[in-house]
Parts: structure tokens; sequence; C-alpha cells
């Protein structure tokens, strides 16, 4: 057993209907296929960093789930069927995965008080894209100096 | 030259944020603190530069790559519509 997580982003301009159709469709996936669905938590929409499939805003939700390599084969073979899903990243959290002592995790983390799921925030987004079209040197200026610098140093030594 | 040696005097020897702040963890969904590591232009900001130790540059990196995988950061300015 593995520990896994998922973090898909689902066509922002669906109905509510179909992304909870799009939501149990793969914690369905998961459970079928020997896994077991650790935590499913919506992210939001949220604006891209790029287009996708001409989307400049997604709907991000990130699920952990535990189980063998053949279940995340068969979750991302049925994700790039999906054509509500824009895109999704899979990345292996742990390699021996022992259900007993996540149990143990989550109900310490639980007595610790609900934390809030992580915000977005969406300005922080515009800014950048705005700032960085300009600028034709790759680093901040002081930053070019200062590095320079340092490797110029060395040589000399 | 002169001005390069003096300046060389004041040069603060850079740290490791994250050997500092052992709470500050690397996370490529966490692309606020992934984005102070990028520039304008969304490319990575060599060690020299950030103080980073080869370790943590090494595991950024990868979140770095990561995070624009899934549209948290960008490739590049120029793809934006």
């Amino acid at each position: 057993m593995r520990k896994y997580e998922t973090f898909f982003i689902v066509d922002p301009d669906l109905p509510d209907e179909t992304n909870s159709v799009v939501d149990t469709k793969v914690q369905a996936i998961v459970t079928s296929n020997g896994g077991e669905v650790l935590a499913y938590t919506p992210w939001g929409k949220r604006k891209l960093a790029y287009p996708i499939r001409k989307h400049t805003r997604g709907l991000y939700v990130l699920i952990e789930y535990s189980g063998g390599a053949d279940m995340v084969a068969e979750l991302e073979r049925n994700l790039r069927i999906d054509e509500r899903v824009l895109k999704f990243i899979t990345v292996k959290l742990e390699d021996r995965f022992d259900p007993e002592k996540e149990r143990e995790r989550r109900a310490a983390a639980a007595a610790a008080a609900a934390a809030p799921a992580p915000a977005f925030d969406e300005e922080e987004e515009g800014k950048a894209s705005e700032s960085g079209v300009e600028d034709d040197e790759a680093m901040p200026e002081d930053f070019e100096e200062e590095g320079f610098e340092g490797s110029k140093e060395e040589e000399e030594e | 030259m002169v001005v390069r040696r003096k300046r060389r005097t004041f040069a603060r020897r850079k740290i490791c944020r994250f050997c500092v702040d052992s709470d500050l963890s690397i996370d490529y969904k966490d692309s606020k603190t992934l984005r102070y590591f990028v520039t304008e232009r969304g490319k990575i900001v060599p060690r020299r530069i950030s103080g980073n130790c080869a370790k943590h540059q090494r595991v950024l990196t990868l979140a770095i790559k990561r995070a624009r995988q899934i549209a948290l950061l960008p490739f590049t300015t120029v793809h934006t519509l």
C-alpha cells in the first residue's frame, strides 16, 4: 500500500451538480480498485497561471488516498478520458503506508481543532502577470548584480 | 575593481530560509511560498541569489516544476491570453 495524492482541475463553467458527479466518480474509482480515500478537499475556483483548453480559471480539487499502483493507473486513465477534468497531477506521498498510523495521526489532528481549508487569494495572481510582461531582464536588477559579484569573487581567488 | 572589493565587505552571508525555519515546508501546492523563488518571468531563482542550500534548492526546484504542471505557477509570462 502506498499513499498518493492527486490534484486536479475541473472545468469551472459546469453547474455544481456536474462537479459533484466528478467527485463521486473519482472516489468510486479509488474505492472500487482497493484504495481508500483519506481526504477530499475542494480548493475552490482559482485563476490558472496559463490557459488550459481555453479556460483561464479552474476548480481545483485535492484528493488523498491509499492504494496500489494499478489503482493509480486506472484513476489517471479515467481522468484523461473525462472531458470535465482539465489537468491533473499525481504525487506519491508515502512508499509504505500504514493505515493504523494514519488513523492515529488523523485523530490527533482532529483533536487539535479543525484547520480551515487553504484559501487562495486571487489578486496576487493578477499582479504577477501584469508586472512581468515588460521585464526583459530575467532577474530583478539588484539580484543580478549581487549574484554576478559573487561568482566573480570566486574566480579571483 | 576597487568598488567591488569595497562592496564585498558589505556582502551579507546568505542563509537558507528552509534550514533556519523548520516549520517552513516546501510544497508544490503552496504557490505563495514558491512564488518568492521565481522571477517575474517565471524562472527559478538560482541558488547563488536565493541563498538556499543545495538540498532545499533541489526540493524547491521539483516543487516549482510540479506547480507549473498544475498551472499554479507560469512556465513563462508570454502565454497569458
